[in-house]
């Protein structure tokens, strides 16, 4: 009973906005086009679901968001490693990642539609350079704070660079590949949502865009919902991937 | 021979920018990627009629007005959270759900609420930063020393003294993660509003040079917004370096500067 008490009390404030939401819609205080009731969202939601429309669209941002990600995360935990292990590296590409961090790189974006075309490249290599620079900055600041001394163990010990470097140095950054990682991942999804409102014809923020223009604003809510689910299924994803790879780093990526 | 490390610093732009400015020169680059050289003349020349300033003046304000508000309710709801448990439990779900959503996604709902001039852009700025400011004030209020809100309490201090003279202090250097974090969300919102409609302001005259062909004017507003979103981080760099002057003693940051 007290458990329940809790949980009510965690998660009273969705239900409330949500009716507060719906006694709006039907008293007619607000405008309904604006603010439609829950109802229409739910239906929405579920015919848009039903003809495979949001399914569709659904899957392409996910697709893009997913290939900028991975692709971000292939290329810059090894750039991030080689960047914490040799001098030269880190003196060559340093100044690039840490004054490059604070510049928007939004504003490179109609350059990336003349150089990849306005369709699914062009996203992606975008995607992939706005998770680049968190996973890169995140990921190095770990391999940086690998202890000096678990190094001289390992050596004095005996084991071969690869050893280390696989035994040692990359299960120790891992904590910090993965804060890069859990940045980077909503990003990806914002930025493929964020392109496709301003220029495609698929995706999420596509149908957002044509929605909303079309004054369709429980589809637009309907998105909103999806794109919500969509992160939240994600990050607890990759929680869940964190806790099993540095297992033995009790719940630290429970918060 | 041994290239010194602060020189080595600069191969890698010096060489990406001659190397642009080259194959510029030599008619290789594709015509949408014009030679250095010429934006730079570009920029000298809407700088010259006055247009730059205009623009500059026009997406400042809007990110400027729109981050101070956002920032200012995230932090102060943030405190709230992270000090009084009912606000907690009122906005942690709320916050959870809407912060993997992309903020730009409710600019349907914001032009239509408040229009196409400045206040759906500053609103939606807003709106945005409030999130990672609100979640790194909450954690920092919680993450505080306990021992130093006891000592207050033990020495009778009252709640508001421990409050503003404890709690804020020591959870400062967290506020101003968030704030930076805002202020990144800020710059991206302010392009992304603008770009997709909007009078006035960098993100048009960014369009306009493209719709004209005018790669050199497109690359013009394009460098003055990276620009000034690294000038925004640096000022907001040098203001948390200013109020946590004191909490910096002894810290590898001061050690290193």
């Amino acid at each position: 009973m007290a458990g329940l008490l809790r949980h009510v009390e965690r998660w009273y404030s969705i239900p409330l906005l949500l009716l507060v939401w719906q006694a709006a819609v039907s008293s007619g205080l607000v405008e309904s086009r604006l603010l439609p009731g829950l109802g229409r969202v739910a239906a929405a939601l579920i015919d848009d679901t039903r003809n495979g429309i949001l399914p569709y669209h659904t899957a392409v941002t996910l697709a893009r968001a997913a290939a900028g990600f991975a692709l971000a995360a292939l290329v810059g935990v090894p750039f991030a490693a080689a960047m914490a292990r040799s001098a030269l590296f880190r003196n060559l590409f340093e100044p690039i990642f840490f004054f490059g961090y604070p510049v928007p790189k939004i504003a490179l974006f109609p350059v990336f539609t003349y150089v990849f075309g306005i369709g699914s490249p062009s996203k992606i290599a975008f995607a992939f350079l706005e998770c680049l620079y968190p996973i890169v900055v995140t990921a190095y600041l770990g391999f940086r704070a690998v202890p000096i001394r678990l190094l001289w163990s390992a050596e004095n010990m005996g084991a071969p660079r690869l050893t280390i470097v696989g035994r040692v140095i990359v299960p120790a950054a891992m904590p910090g590949i993965f804060n890069g990682l859990r940045i980077a991942l909503p990003i990806a999804i914002v930025v493929i949502v964020l392109t496709e409102m301003i220029g495609d014809s698929r995706g999420l923020g596509y149908y957002i865009a044509i929605s909303g223009t079309r004054f369709e604003f429980a589809n637009v809510y309907a998105a909103i919902l999806v794109i919500g689910a969509c992160g939240f299924v994600l990050d607890r994803g990759l929680l869940r991937l964190r806790r099993a790879v540095v297992h033995w780093e009790r719940d630290a990526g429970a918060r | 021979m041994r290239i010194p490390a602060a020189a080595q610093h600069w191969i890698v732009p010096i060489v990406v920018v001659a190397a642009w400015e080259g194959f510029g020169r030599v008619g290789i680059m594709p015509r949408y990627l014009p030679p250095p050289t010429l934006i730079l003349g570009a920029l000298y020349e809407v700088a010259a009629d006055g247009e730059l300033a205009r623009a500059v003046a026009t997406s400042l304000y809007r990110v400027a007005l729109g981050f101070v508000l956002g920032t200012g309710a995230g932090t102060l709801v943030g405190l709230g959270a992270g000090t009084v448990p009912g606000i907690r439990h009122f906005f942690d779900p709320l916050v959870s759900f809407l912060y993997a959503v992309p903020k730009i996604a409710f600019l349907p709902v914001f032009l239509l609420l408040f229009g196409l001039g400045h206040e759906s852009k500053i609103a939606l700025i807003a709106f945005s930063c409030f999130f990672p400011v609100f979640i790194a004030s909450r954690h920092a209020v919680l993450a505080v020393d306990k021992h130093l809100i006891w000592t207050a309490h033990n020495m009778g201090a009252a709640r508001a003294a421990t409050f503003f003279r404890v709690i804020v202090p020591a959870a400062a250097p967290q506020l101003f993660v968030g704030a930076r974090i805002g202020l990144a969300h800020a710059f991206i919102l302010l392009f992304a509003a603008e770009l997709m409609g909007a009078r006035g302001g960098i993100g048009p005259l960014i369009s306009e040079g493209e719709d004209a062909g005018r790669f050199d004017l497109m690359f013009a507003g394009i460098v003055t917004f990276a620009v000034l979103g690294f000038l925004g981080d640096r000022i907001l760099m040098a203001v948390r370096g200013l109020v946590l002057r004191g909490q910096m003693i002894g810290t590898l940051e001061q050690a290193v500067r």
